[in-house]
């Protein structure tokens, strides 16, 4: 300490040199994570794998005292509403053979194929107010890679942005830096979902570039489109809460209520097989 | 050395405390900063060397879990350490007034660096709408916090304190 009071002012610029110039060379995103990270998450990664089920365990048990009550009158509701689904659920399926006997006939292949996935939890979120990136528990140990998507039961959550041995760090499509090819499943108007950072707090995204003469309109649902490069086709992104045109009046945005509720995640599937299928499906199409 | 790992183990419980516990307890979706309210704290104890040190180490931390870079919230942190090591010299550690001064000033500094190097560059121009909506509400939220982890680091700091002078009686005493 001695030694860093008589030379602190030298220490301190080589210090700010270097760390400027490993932000310059880091800031492309690395995919792998580096022994560094990997040796840390080895401690830090099942810490908050414990502390998470703990928390959460505890906010149950709190909300469970609060609405007690309401459990066998939610139960006959979730239980009717199950079988209306499984029934529906059958005719669907029905529809998916014929589908695949019609296709078959036409020699199309499928544009919304079976994905493989595997669940997986959220263990940790980004502890600042600027971002929205979360840490699952399982990484290329097995066999997650980097841009994966992530869906929960109701549509796109977001998709891996880095794999450790143990943990994989996901940046959802609220985040600012993400953004995502979509379009509209009634009109078929395309456009790029993107992260905001004012609307980000309010669990909200933006949809931009929309053509002005599309025809969206709030309540559409959203879809990623056949373009993306990285996420599947043809899961809900969310749904159209507001139309509005830029100043330029070429194009238009909307503001984007996603299908998930950010608020409220914690088991998520991770997309790992068959969206290559996907991708040579398309080129088949073309 | 007893130091060090007793600070490494207080940061590495920080990051996994902030990434998990605290985010159940965020107020209007703002949670407060603790590794800004460890970094003041222990600079403010114990001068500008370890200020540096304990910012380095915490913002690191962070940019191996979350960040997008390394060495990018490394460097605000090093550089805040320094800043406020500056008080240690003239001021009373019982003093509460100003670790609880520091973190909100600190916040506030802190996060408008994130903001002219993020979301300002991304073409969000309007500074006073992220600072009603995101820096000032969490500058609030971490001086409030700041009163009991300041009080925890401050006996922490004087246990370590008097075993550094157990044992340099006994090397006296040789």
């Amino acid at each position: 300490m001695k030694f860093f009071n008589t030379y602190k002012k030298q220490i301190l610029r080589l210090v700010i040199i270097f760390l400027v110039l490993l932000i310059l060379f880091t800031a492309g995103r690395k995919k792998r994570a580096t022994p560094i990270d990997n040796a840390l998450s080895f401690v830090v990664a099942p810490a908050q794998d414990i502390s998470t089920t703990i928390s959460s365990w505890v906010l149950n048990k709190v909300s469970a005292l609060k609405d007690d009550t309401d459990l066998a009158a939610e139960n006959s509701e979730l239980k009717a509403k199950i079988e209306i689904l499984e029934a529906e659920n059958k005719r669907l399926s029905m529809y998916e053979e014929e589908n695949k006997r019609l296709s078959a006939l036409l020699d199309v292949s499928q544009k919304y194929p079976d994905y493989e996935t595997t669940g997986v939890d959220i263990i940790a979120k980004d502890p600042g107010n600027w971002y929205l990136t979360f840490t699952i528990n399982k990484g290329t140990r097995q066999g997650l890679k980097p841009d994966m998507a992530l869906t929960d039961a109701g549509g796109l959550v977001g998709r891996i942005t880095e794999c450790g041995y143990l943990y994989s760090k996901v940046e959802s499509i609220l985040d600012s830096r993400s953004s995502v090819s979509a379009m509209s499943l009634r009109t078929g108007d395309l456009g790029v979902v993107k992260g905001d950072y004012t609307l980000m707090n309010d669990g909200l995204c933006k949809m931009e570039y929309i053509d002005s003469e599309s025809e969206i309109m709030k309540g559409d649902e959203i879809v990623t489109s056949y373009l993306s490069g990285i996420y599947p086709s043809g899961i809900t992104v969310g749904y159209v809460k507001e139309v509005v045109t830029d100043e330029n009046g070429l194009t238009k945005y909307a503001v984007i209520e996603p299908a998930v509720d950010f608020k409220h995640i914690s088991t998520l599937l991770v997309i790992t097989d068959g969206f290559s299928d996907a991708k040579s499906g398309e080129e088949n199409e073309n | 050395m007893k130091r060090k790992i007793v600070m490494f183990i207080i940061l590495i419980i920080n990051i996994v405390l902030q990434s998990t516990v605290f985010q159940f307890i965020r107020v209007n979706y703002i949670i407060p900063n603790t590794a800004i309210v460890i970094t003041v704290s222990m600079a403010l104890l114990r001068g500008r060397a370890e200020g540096c040190l304990i910012g380095f180490t915490a913002g690191f931390l962070q940019d191996i879990f979350f960040g997008f870079s390394l060495g990018y919230y490394a460097l605000l942190g090093t550089i805040m350490g320094y800043f406020v090591g500056r008080f240690n010299h003239n001021y009373y550690r019982e003093n509460y007034a100003l670790p609880l001064f520091l973190c909100f000033l600190g916040t506030i500094i802190y996060e408008s660096a994130v903001f002219f190097t993020g979301p300002f560059f991304a073409g969000y121009l309007n500074y006073m709408y992220f600072f009603a909506k995101i820096i000032f509400p969490e500058a609030v939220y971490t001086a409030a916090v700041s009163i009991i982890i300041y009080r925890i680091l401050f006996s922490v700091n004087e246990r370590i304190e008097s075993s550094e002078k157990y044992k340099r009686k006994l090397f006296s005493i040789k």
